[in-house]
């Protein structure tokens, strides 16, 4: 549902602040959103000055040095820290992003970091991502054929793999469906950039036998085309993809089958 | 209390098997409206300031009130169809969101009637 101005109860407000160490040299300030849920306060925006100095170049490095020697209580996903796993998806600096692969230097002023934006928030900067993991099954991403099972592997030319290129690479870390109005406006029924993208990757899967029942069951005014081609998702993904292609490319397909 | 699933909200009642017919028009109608809105706009200035006998004169002919009536059409529909998409993603609760959708497509089918038919009044009676 369409949403221009947050809940009384979600209003962010002024937080703790946390001066750097006497003697750092090379400070940067870090604002960072704070929601404890057992506490039935608003969100507050805390501030760290982190000593540049002493931490790795990526934004991920001054999270883990606050949580390590500032405030153990910031809650944050975290796990590969080499932009594989997906897990430490934020908005940083107004952009969706993966702490581990933003670096700070990139960043003039201070470092403002909140949640993924329009999800509920569990604790901080973790969001609650129950439904696009269930949208993400709801397009049943596993391997559908009708072909009995081969003594081998199922075939592939290489020309029919380098179909998948640009959409294997996706770690499901939702900084593109996150950064999408129509995903936050009707969310609950479109299925975002991302689990289009995933659709996609098996639509366009040469081994794969259900292509038809996949389009049948994407082509619907909510669940596909209500991508408006704005655009955001290609600018937020942080692997470089472009999952507004991706749901082009399905919408050619509808067109194949149709004209 | 909702105890439903978290996949059995995301399927939900399932796709609608639709929306690439909407889609596909609602193209169409943009491309052809470049040509017909070129035309449109240098019809009124070869009219800019006629007088009605001129107007109508430039009406009669088959061409520019076909093209006048295309432009409307497509005008129409295109609008029709921008306006349900708008009204889909920002009007809420669903029941207010359905009744302006009726109410959109009604007063597109009856403006669209009323112009269509005043083109071919001046057409033909001048």
């Amino acid at each position: 549902m369409v949403q221009f101005v947050l809940p009384r109860n979600s209003r962010v407000k002024p937080g703790k602040s946390h001066k750097a160490p006497a003697g750092a040299k090379n400070v940067k300030e870090f604002h960072i959103y704070r929601y404890d849920p057992d506490e039935k306060k608003n969100p507050t925006l805390d501030i760290f000055e982190v000593d540049l100095d002493e931490i790795g170049p990526m934004v991920l490095d001054a999270l883990l040095k606050i949580k390590d020697d500032i405030d153990p209580t910031l809650t944050f996903r975290r796990s590969c820290r080499e932009g594989i796993c997906g897990s430490c998806a934020m908005c940083i600096d107004g952009i969706n992003t993966l702490a581990c692969l933003k670096p700070i230097a990139d960043v003039k002023g201070p470092v403002k970091i909140y949640p993924l934006p329009h999800l509920e928030v569990i604790k901080d900067l973790v969001c609650d991502l129950d439904h696009l993991y269930a949208q993400y099954a709801s397009i049943e991403p596993w391997m559908k054929t009708k072909t009995p099972m081969p003594k081998q592997e199922r075939l592939q030319s290489p020309e029919e793999r380098e179909k998948l290129d640009g959409l294997w690479e996706c770690v499901l870390c939702f900084c593109c469906a996150t950064s999408c109005p129509s995903y936050w406006w009707n969310g609950h029924r479109y299925l975002g950039p991302s689990i289009l993208l995933q659709a996609a990757r098996w639509v366009m899967d040469t081994r794969d036998e259900g292509q038809g029942e996949r389009l049948d069951d994407l082509e619907d005014p909510f669940k596909l085309y209500r991508c408006h081609t704005i655009l955001n998702c290609v600018k937020a993904c942080p692997r470089g993809l472009n999952p507004a292609k991706a749901i082009a490319d399905l919408k050619v397909l509808m067109m194949e089958r149709i004209l | 209390m909702a105890m439903r699933s978290a996949l059995g909200r995301a399927r939900g009642i399932g796709s609608a098997k639709d929306g690439f017919h909407h889609w596909w028009i609602e193209r169409l109608s943009a491309i052809a409206l470049v040509p017909l809105t070129l035309w449109f706009a240098s019809a009124v200035i070869s009219v800019a300031g006629a007088d009605y006998a001129t107007f109508s004169a430039f009406l009669a002919k088959p061409w520019n009130a076909g093209l006048m009536i295309c432009f409307i059409c497509a005008g129409f529909l295109h609008g029709k169809m921008g306006m349900e998409v708008i009204v889909e993603d920002y009007v809420e609760p669903r029941c207010v969101q359905v009744a302006v959708r009726i109410f959109l497509n009604i007063a597109v089918y009856v403006l669209g009637v009323i112009s269509v038919v005043s083109v071919l009044t001046v057409a033909v009676r001048g």
